[in-house]
């Protein structure tokens, strides 16, 4: 079945928490040696208060909310995202998505990351287009 | 007119410094094979479920030739290959020649992303060579609430090995001046 979205529409919110273990295996895996994510000591000379979230795990938690609020039917074709404040572990992270444009097979949304106390970490766009199966 | 940074500091010298290079390419090389490992662990780490990542009989059946990397994984990894040795890192842990210019580890410059553009052009799958490009696009000397500051763009064209691109990506992140207690 084919859902048809509409502007203003709203995926559901992808809720997580943010571990410094997570922190510890998303280095190991994308081979970041960057002291902030993975050595709270660090972190702390550098001014932080504990270990900052990697921009690019931020993008991957929002990008799910996107991913998995659409399903297969549609596939990302451009992210553009802005970090308006840094994250630190652990953390309880609310992702969401909303319609803001629809043309045809091609629908940009919303995306944005809000914190317990309401304040928004990150703010960007996501364009998806329908993908080939999905339209025949 | 742009903000002037204050003479004498790190990040006036960092920006002196890279000046020269923007506009131009900083490196052009093979990165190797994506493999179906590292798109596995690297869903497994952003809690991605979708079987497209993990099984390849699943991917194929989606219509790819093998598992598929989440959308974000080719501009998150840091280090490709088998990266640099400990006792050539940086104090912060940053490798001294990554995709970004950092400045030299002796500048001390603290480093946050600060956000990104992304185009996806086609989905990144097991089994393909990669090649990436990167071109520093801009330097943009600035002074937010937490004081001065370079945001330092990059522009990365991720490439299959025949030259098609995968992924086009403005990067940016910001720079600032050591802390005074640790200079």
């Amino acid at each position: 079945m084919t859902i048809s979205y509409q502007v203003g529409d709203t995926l559901p919110p992808l809720k997580h928490t943010a571990t410094p273990f997570q922190l510890f295996r998303y280095s190991a895996v994308t081979w970041n040696p960057h002291r902030i994510h993975i050595d709270e000591s660090h972190a702390r000379q550098e001014g932080h208060p504990g270990l900052a979230l990697h921009s690019h795990l931020r993008a991957a938690l929002a990008l799910r909310s996107v991913t998995e609020g659409l399903g297969r039917n549609w596939r990302v074709t451009n992210v553009a995202y802005r970090l308006r404040k840094p994250v630190y572990a652990p953390a309880e992270l609310a992702y969401s998505a909303r319609v803001t444009a629809v043309d045809g097979d091609h629908m940009t949304l919303e995306l944005i990351e809000q914190h317990p106390g309401g304040e928004v970490g990150f703010e960007g766009t996501v364009c998806v287009t329908r993908t080939p199966a999905a339209t025949s | 007119m742009s903000y002037q940074l204050e003479p004498g500091t790190p990040l006036a010298e960092y920006y002196a410094q890279t000046t020269p290079r923007v506009g131009t390419v900083l490196s052009r090389r093979n990165l190797g094979t994506l493999d179906a490992a590292t798109i596995g662990r690297y869903a497994m780490t952003i809690g991605a479920t979708d079987p497209t990542h993990y099984d390849d009989a699943a991917a194929r059946a989606a219509g790819y030739p093998d598992v598929v990397a989440p959308p974000n994984l080719l501009a998150a990894i840091v280090e490709w290959g088998v990266g640099t040795p400990e006792a050539e890192l940086g104090p912060d842990g940053t490798p001294p020649d990554g995709d970004m210019p950092l400045g030299d580890h002796d500048l001390g410059l603290r480093v946050m992303g600060a956000g990104e553009e992304m185009e996806l052009i086609d989905a990144a799958t097991a089994g393909t060579d990669l090649i990436l490009e990167v071109r520093l696009e801009a330097l943009a000397p600035k002074h937010t609430r937490s004081g001065p500051c370079v945001f330092v763009t990059t522009s990365n064209t991720f490439m299959t090995g025949e030259g098609k691109a995968l992924n086009r990506n403005r990067r940016t992140v910001v720079l600032r001046n050591p802390l005074p207690e640790a200079r």
